[in-house]
C-alpha cells in the first residue's frame, strides 16, 4: 500500500496542486503567486517522477503480484520506467512553456492566472497517458490533455487567429475521439476487456474476435494519427499552431506530440504487436505495420516539402513538426528496442529544440501575429547577435546536423528502420531530411548574410532567457554525450 | 414484442439522426436530436443497461440538449433567419464519400461475419448495483479523475466565454 | 427472448449512426450543426459499448460509458464557449467564413 503511494506520488502532487491552483486563483487573486506555486507543483513533480525512475525493479514487481484489493491503482496504472522518464519531460516542458510564457502573455495580452492551471491539468492527462495501462485511462488521459488544450490555443480571446485555432482544434480533436472511442469500443468487443495487457494476451493467443479486432486497430490507428497529428490527417497542426499564442503553440508541439506518440507506442507494443506469431493476427499486424510506414513516410515528406514553402517562421516551424512526427513514427515501424530507444531520445531532443525555436519566435512576435516572416529575420545577427546563434542552434538541431541532439536522434530510429527490413522508409526519411535542410539552414543564411530590409526587430527577452538557455544546453549536451539517455532508457518499452 | 421495440427505435434513432444532420433548419437539428437521445435511451433498456439509460436521459437531454439549444439561442440573430442549405466544397464531399465507402465496407463485413455464439443474454436485476460497486472500487482512480476533467470544463468554459 | 435481435443487430445500428455523425462533421458547415452531428458519434460509440456489456455479462462496458458522458458533459462545456466567442468576434457561426487559414 505505502509502496503504491509512493509510485503514485507524481500524479498525485500533479493533480492535487493543479486543483489547488484554481483554488488559490479564485481566493487570492495574485499572478505571481499562482506562477509560483505552478512552478513548485512542477518541480515537487519532477523531483517525485525521478525517484520512482531510480526505483528498483523488484518494487515494481511487488506492486504488479499485490492482489487487486490491496491496490488503489487496480493494476491500471504502470508505474517507473518509460511512464516516469515521460513525467519528467512532460513536467519539463511544462517549466520551460511556463517560464517562457510570462513575459510573453503579459506583454501581447492580459496575463489570467487560468493559463497556468491549465497548463498543470494538461500534463496531469499527458501523464495518465504515460502511465495508461488500461483503455479507460489512456481515454481519460488523452481528454484530460485535450480540454485544457482547446482552450490554451483560444486563450487569446480578442484575436481572431487564436480562437479560429481553438475553433479548429477542438473540432478535429472531439472528431479524433469519436474514431479513438469506437476503436477502443471495438477492441472491447473483440476481447471483452479492458486492460490493455490483457487485451494484447488475449489476442496474441487467438482468442479475440478477429473482426472486430481488424475494425478496433484500425480506427485507433485514425483516432491517433490524428492526435499525433500524422499524414493524412494532419492538416490541422499547421493551422492550430501558427494561429495559438505562440508559447502555447511550443506547449502543443512537444509535449503534447510527445505524449500522443507514447499513447501510440503503448496501443502499437502492446495490442498490435508486429512481432507476435500467432497465426490470427499476423497478418493484421503486418498490414498495421505497413500503414504506419507509409503514414510515416508520407507524414515526413509532406511536412517537409509544404514547410519548404512557407513564408512565416512560425508556420514553417508548426510544419516542421508534422515532419518530426513521421520520424518518430519510424521507430514504432521497427518496433525494436533500439526503434524505442531512438523515440525516447528524439522526443528528448525535438522537445528542447522545438520548444527553443518557437520560444526565439515569441521573443520577436509583435501583436498577435506580426513581425515573424522570413523578412523580418534578415540581418537579425547584427542587432541580436546572440539570439540568432540560439536560434542557429535549434535550427541545425532541427535538421539534424552533427554535433547537435537531433543527430543523434535520427541516427537510431533511421538504424532501427534498417535493422527491421525498412530500407525504403530509411531511404525516404534521408531524403526528407535533406529537403528540411534547405529551408532550416535558408533561416541561418536569412539571418546572417542577407541585409537587413525591413529595419531591427525589437526583442523582449525578460524570464524568457531561463528557457532559451537550457533547452541550447540540453541540445548540445545531449548532442555530444547521447549515452546520458540512451543509457538511461534503453530497455525501457 | 422487443423485436418490434427495437425496430421501433433503431427507426427513431436513424430518421432522427438524419434529420439533425441534413436539416436545413438548426431548430428542426436540435429538437430531432430530442429524439435520438430518447431512441439511444430506449435501445439500452432493452440491452438491460437501466442505469446507463437514465443517465443518457439526464445528461444528454437534461444537460447536453439544452446546453445546445441556448447555444442556438445565443447566436442566431433572429430565430429563422439562420436558414441556410448545407453548402459543402468539393473536398469536403470527397472526403464524406471515402469514410462513407470505408464504413460501409466494414458494414458488410459485420453482415457476413454471422458466427456468433448464441449466447442468451445475461439478465440481472438491476444494473445500478454493480455499476456502484464498480465505481467505489475497481475503477475509483479514473472516476476521481474524471471529476477534475469536469473542473478542468468548468475553468476552461468560462474562461473562453466570459464577456470581460 | 431476443431471438431474432443479435448483437450484430445493435452494431450495425450503432455504425449507422456513426456515419450520419461522420457525414454531418464533414459536411455541414454550422458549427452548431457539427457539434450536435458530434454528439451523435460519441451516441454511437455508447450504444455499441453497451451491446458489448450485455454481450459478455460485465459492467466494464457500461462503466466505461459513464466516463463519455462525462466527457460530452465537458466538451459541451467548452466548446459551446468557443462557439460563442467565436461569435462574438465575428458574428457567425459558419466554419466556412472564418477563413484566415485554409480550413
Amino acid at each position: 500500500m505505502e509502496l503504491e503511494y509512493q509510485f503514485l506520488l507524481p500524479l498525485i502532487i500533479i493533480s492535487v496542486s493543479s486543483v489547488a491552483a484554481v483554488a488559490f486563483d479564485a481566493i487570492w487573486k495574485n499572478k505571481n503567486l499562482n506562477f509560483s506555486f505552478s512552478i513548485f507543483a512542477l518541480l515537487a513533480t519532477l523531483i517525485a517522477a525521478a525517484y520512482t525512475l531510480t526505483a528498483s525493479n523488484e518494487a515494481i514487481d511487488a506492486i504488479k503480484a499485490m492482489a487487486l484489493s490491496d491496490l488503489i491503482s487496480k493494476h491500471q496504472i504502470h508505474f517507473g520506467g518509460y511512464s516516469a522518464y515521460f513525467d519528467i519531460l512532460f513536467c519539463l516542458a511544462g517549466l520551460l512553456t511556463i517560464v517562457a510564457a510570462k513575459p510573453f502573455i503579459k506583454r501581447e495580452y492580459e496575463e489570467y492566472n487560468e493559463f497556468y492551471s491549465l497548463i498543470l491539468f494538461s500534463i496531469c492527462g499527458m501523464m495518465l497517458i504515460s502511465h495508461s495501462s488500461s483503455l479507460l485511462v489512456l481515454f481519460i488521459g488523452i481528454e484530460l490533455m485535450s480540454i485544457p488544450f482547446y482552450v490554451l490555443a483560444g486563450f487569446f480571446r480578442k484575436s481572431i487567429f487564436s480562437v479560429e485555432a481553438s475553433l479548429k482544434y477542438f473540432f478535429l480533436g472531439a472528431f479524433a475521439t469519436g474514431f479513438l472511442l469506437y476503436g477502443m469500443a471495438m477492441l472491447y468487443g473483440a476481447t471483452g476487456t479492458l486492460d490493455i495487457k490483457e487485451i494484447g494476451i488475449i489476442i496474441s493467443q487467438g482468442e479475440a474476435i478477429p473482426i472486430y479486432l481488424t475494425l478496433g486497430i484500425g480506427l485507433m490507428l485514425v483516432g491517433l494519427s490524428f492526435k499525433a497529428a500524422a499524414f493524412p490527417f494532419h492538416q490541422w497542426a499547421p493551422d492550430v499552431y501558427s494561429g495559438s499564442p505562440t508559447v502555447v503553440s511550443a506547449f502543443f508541439a512537444t509535449a503534447g506530440k510527445a505524449a500522443a506518440i507514447v499513447g501510440f507506442v503503448i496501443i502499437a507494443k502492446e495490442i498490435i504487436q508486429f512481432d507476435v506469431k500467432s497465426f490470427q493476427i499476423a497478418d493484421t499486424a503486418r498490414t498495421a505495420q505497413l500503414i504506419i510506414a507509409f503514414i510515416s513516410a508520407a507524414t515526413m515528406l509532406i511536412g517537409n516539402l509544404t514547410a519548404l514553402v512557407q513564408k512565416n517562421v512560425k508556420r514553417m516551424l508548426a510544419y516542421s513538426s508534422v515532419a518530426h512526427a513521421g520520424y518518430l513514427l519510424m521507430g514504432i515501424v521497427a518496433s525494436n528496442e533500439l526503434g524505442y530507444t531512438g523515440i525516447i531520445f528524439y522526443i528528448s531532443a525535438y522537445m528542447f529544440m522545438q520548444m527553443g525555436a518557437f520560444v526565439i519566435v515569441s521573443v520577436f512576435e509583435r501583436n498577435g501575429n506580426e513581425k515573424m516572416s522570413f523578412d523580418d529575420y534578415s540581418g537579425l545577427y547584427k542587432s541580436h547577435p546572440i539570439l540568432s546563434a540560439l536560434m542557429s542552434i535549434f535550427m541545425l538541431s532541427l535538421a539534424g546536423i552533427p554535433p547537435f541532439a537531433g543527430f543523434f536522434g535520427k541516427y537510431y530510429l533511421f538504424l532501427a528502420a534498417i535493422k527491421a527490413d525498412f530500407l525504403w522508409l530509411t531511404i525516404v526519411a534521408v531524403i526528407s531530411s535533406i529537403i528540411s535542410m534547405y529551408y532550416y539552414i535558408g533561416l541561418i543564411l536569412q539571418m546572417y548574410f542577407k541585409e537587413q530590409t525591413h529595419g531591427r526587430l525589437k526583442s523582449k527577452v525578460g524570464m524568457a532567457k531561463y528557457t532559451l538557455l537550457i533547452t541550447a544546453a540540453a541540445v548540445i549536451i545531449f548532442g555530444i554525450f547521447p549515452s546520458l539517455i540512451v543509457d538511461l532508457t534503453y530497455n525501457f518499452f | 414484442m422487443e423485436d418490434l421495440l427495437f425496430y421501433l427505435f433503431a427507426f427513431v434513432v436513424i430518421g432522427s439522426a438524419s434529420v439533425v444532420v441534413l436539416s436545413k433548419n438548426i431548430m428542426y437539428s436540435a429538437f430531432s436530436l430530442l429524439f435520438t437521445f430518447f431512441g439511444v435511451a430506449g435501445l439500452y433498456v432493452l440491452l438491460f443497461a437501466d442505469f446507463v439509460a437514465l443517465t443518457q436521459i439526464m445528461v444528454y437531454i437534461g444537460g447536453i440538449l439544452v446546453l445546445i439549444i441556448f447555444g442556438v439561442l445565443l447566436t442566431t440573430k433572429i430565430t429563422g433567419v439562420d436558414i441556410k442549405s448545407g453548402t459543402t466544397g468539393k473536398v469536403q464531399l470527397i472526403t464524406a464519400s471515402v469514410v462513407v465507402v470505408i464504413i460501409a465496407i466494414s458494414l458488410i463485413l459485420l453482415f457476413t461475419n454471422v458466427e456468433w455464439v448464441n449466447q442468451e443474454f445475461v439478465q440481472p436485476n438491476t444494473t445500478i448495483d454493480s455499476i456502484g460497486f464498480a465505481f467505489m472500487t475497481k475503477y475509483l482512480l479514473p472516476f476521481e479523475i474524471a471529476a477534475v476533467l469536469l473542473l478542468i470544463a468548468l475553468v476552461g468554459a468560462t474562461l473562453i466565454a466570459r464577456r470581460k | 427472448m431476443l431471438e431474432t435481435i443479435q448483437m450484430e443487430y445493435y452494431l450495425i445500428l450503432s455504425a449507422v449512426l456513426f456515419t450520419i455523425g461522420t457525414i454531418g462533421v464533414l459536411t455541414r458547415r454550422n458549427a452548431i450543426i457539427i457539434f450536435m452531428s458530434l454528439e451523435l458519434m460519441l451516441n454511437a460509440v455508447n450504444l455499441s459499448l453497451v451491446a458489448f456489456s450485455s454481450y459478455y455479462g460485465d459492467s466494464a462496458g457500461q462503466i466505461f460509458v459513464f466516463f463519455i458522458m462525462a466527457l460530452a458533459a465537458a466538451e459541451a462545456a467548452v466548446g459551446l464557449a468557443i462557439i460563442l466567442s467565436l461569435f462574438r468576434l465575428k458574428k457567425t457561426v459558419y466554419v466556412d467564413e472564418v477563413n484566415i487559414f485554409k480550413w
